[in-house]
């Protein structure tokens, strides 16, 4: 249940979002059309009490899928992570996502790296203390070098930061020693964060806890 | 206190965040059957994609608002400044983008050590056209005192597309069913930002005025 300042910030949040559109826009050239909605069959008063009882039953499918657990929620454009619980931020943290760069594979083919963080919804998969980086081959052929063959030698301590948060296919929430450039886009597609709210996003995040990338 | 009075403030606490979550559209006139009807459909529609881990555009044309959503839930909102509209009884269901805003990427070359420049939101074009399955096209400029050029480039499209409609219908003497179309105003840097968030196959729903 919601507490009173939770609620009334809820509803100054509400009024905020509402107030945030402006009130002027509207349609400016003389071509927009409005659409004539289907006439209705039953009787005036009947149709529209069944049609807003439809709008309501509705509305509460929609709410019932938002997510009703903490969730992160990463904007790769603005290089943010907030930690947000409902309407409220939890955590607003300055982050480093995907560069967008490319990098060709080697041998024959047309084949690329693109180092872009990936878009959608995921759920914090693993949750690690002091993780190593096991280098993959891009970050060899990046650099110029070759490839190792040894296994032992792909392996790089204390470049990761204290923790990582896996979701899936490689990608991460993890430290960083470059915190200069943080709020840019310059990594392989995982998500860097400070020591600090690091520190806070392991804290919060349960194994299962949906990230929200866009 | 009386059970009533306790049931009446836990409710009174309850209310405010329940309400804002039940109305999916709080600016919707309640009275107005057509309005109603569309924000049915919509929510129909949205419904489908929150259902789904994947994010999602909304273009509200009551508010004049693009929504970024995810899970029912806003992630961000870009506002537009003008649209304007063809064929928007055309419109049904969810569009899905055919493919995303170009945007040129820099190759990492590894035999030099000159680090290659990210992309950012500044590489983004201010405006271009998005191509929805099925059939839907939205033309996105920046608002004419930002990018006179750019402005002046997307309605000369719309103009040319519209001329090439209107001879091909007298040409073969048939009206030409026409495709929903939108132009859409927004801010340049807003313009940037949406062409950001859009990824190939990503959904569209439009909510559309109530013709008074």
């Amino acid at each position: 249940m919601a507490s009173v300042p939770t609620a009334l910030s809820s509803l100054i949040l509400i009024g905020l979002l509402v107030a945030d559109v402006p009130p002027n826009s509207q349609a400016l050239f003389p071509s927009s059309e409005p659409f004539t909605p289907s006439a209705p069959t039953k009787a005036g008063g009947h149709h529209l009490q069944s049609l807003q009882a439809q709008y309501k039953s509705l509305s509460e499918q929609l709410s019932r899928l938002k997510p009703h657990q903490p969730y992160i929620l990463v904007d790769t454009a603005r290089n943010h992570l907030y930690v947000k619980r409902r309407q409220e931020v939890v955590l607003d943290a300055i982050a480093s996502t995907g560069s967008g760069t490319i990098l060709d594979k080697p041998g024959e083919g047309n084949d690329q790296w693109v180092f872009d963080t990936p878009r959608g919804e995921f759920l914090v998969q693993s949750k690690l203390t002091h993780p190593a980086w096991v280098k993959p081959d891009w970050a060899f052929i990046e650099e110029g070098q070759e490839i190792p063959t040894n296994q032992a030698d792909r392996v790089e301590q204390g470049v990761l930061g204290e923790y990582a948060l896996g979701f899936g296919k490689g990608y991460f929430i993890h430290g960083t020693l470059y915190t200069r450039f943080l709020g840019k886009n310059v990594t392989h597609g995982c998500i860097r964060l400070n020591d600090g709210d690091l520190k806070r996003v392991y804290t919060f995040a349960r194994i299962g806890t949906p990230i929200i990338i866009f | 206190m009386s059970f009533c009075a306790v049931f009446f403030m836990l409710l009174l606490m309850g209310a405010p965040s329940q309400a804002g979550d039940l109305d999916a559209f709080p600016d919707l006139n309640l009275n107005d059957p057509g309005a109603v009807q569309e924000a049915a459909r919509v929510l129909q529609e949205e419904i489908k994609l929150a259902a789904r881990p994947q994010t999602y555009l909304l273009i509200d044309l009551v508010t004049s608002t693009i929504h970024i959503k995810g899970r029912g839930v806003e992630l961000h909102r870009v506002p537009i400044v003008a649209w304007s509209a063809k064929a928007l009884h055309n419109l049904k269901g969810t569009h899905r983008l055919i493919v995303r805003p170009p945007v040129v990427r820099r190759k990492i070359d590894p035999t030099t050590s000159v680090e290659q420049e990210p992309i950012s939101l500044a590489d983004m074009p201010v405006g271009y056209t998005l191509s929805f399955t099925p059939s839907l096209i939205i033309d996105v400029a920046p608002v004419a005192g930002e990018n006179p050029l750019q402005w002046l480039k997307a309605r000369g499209n719309a103009w040319w597309r519209s001329l090439k409609d209107e001879t091909r219908s007298l040409s073969t003497g048939q009206s030409t069913t026409q495709g929903p179309h939108l132009q859409l105003e927004v801010s340049a840097e807003q313009a940037q930002s949406l062409a950001w968030s859009a990824v190939d196959g990503m959904a569209l729903v439009v909510r559309r005025r109530a013709d008074k």
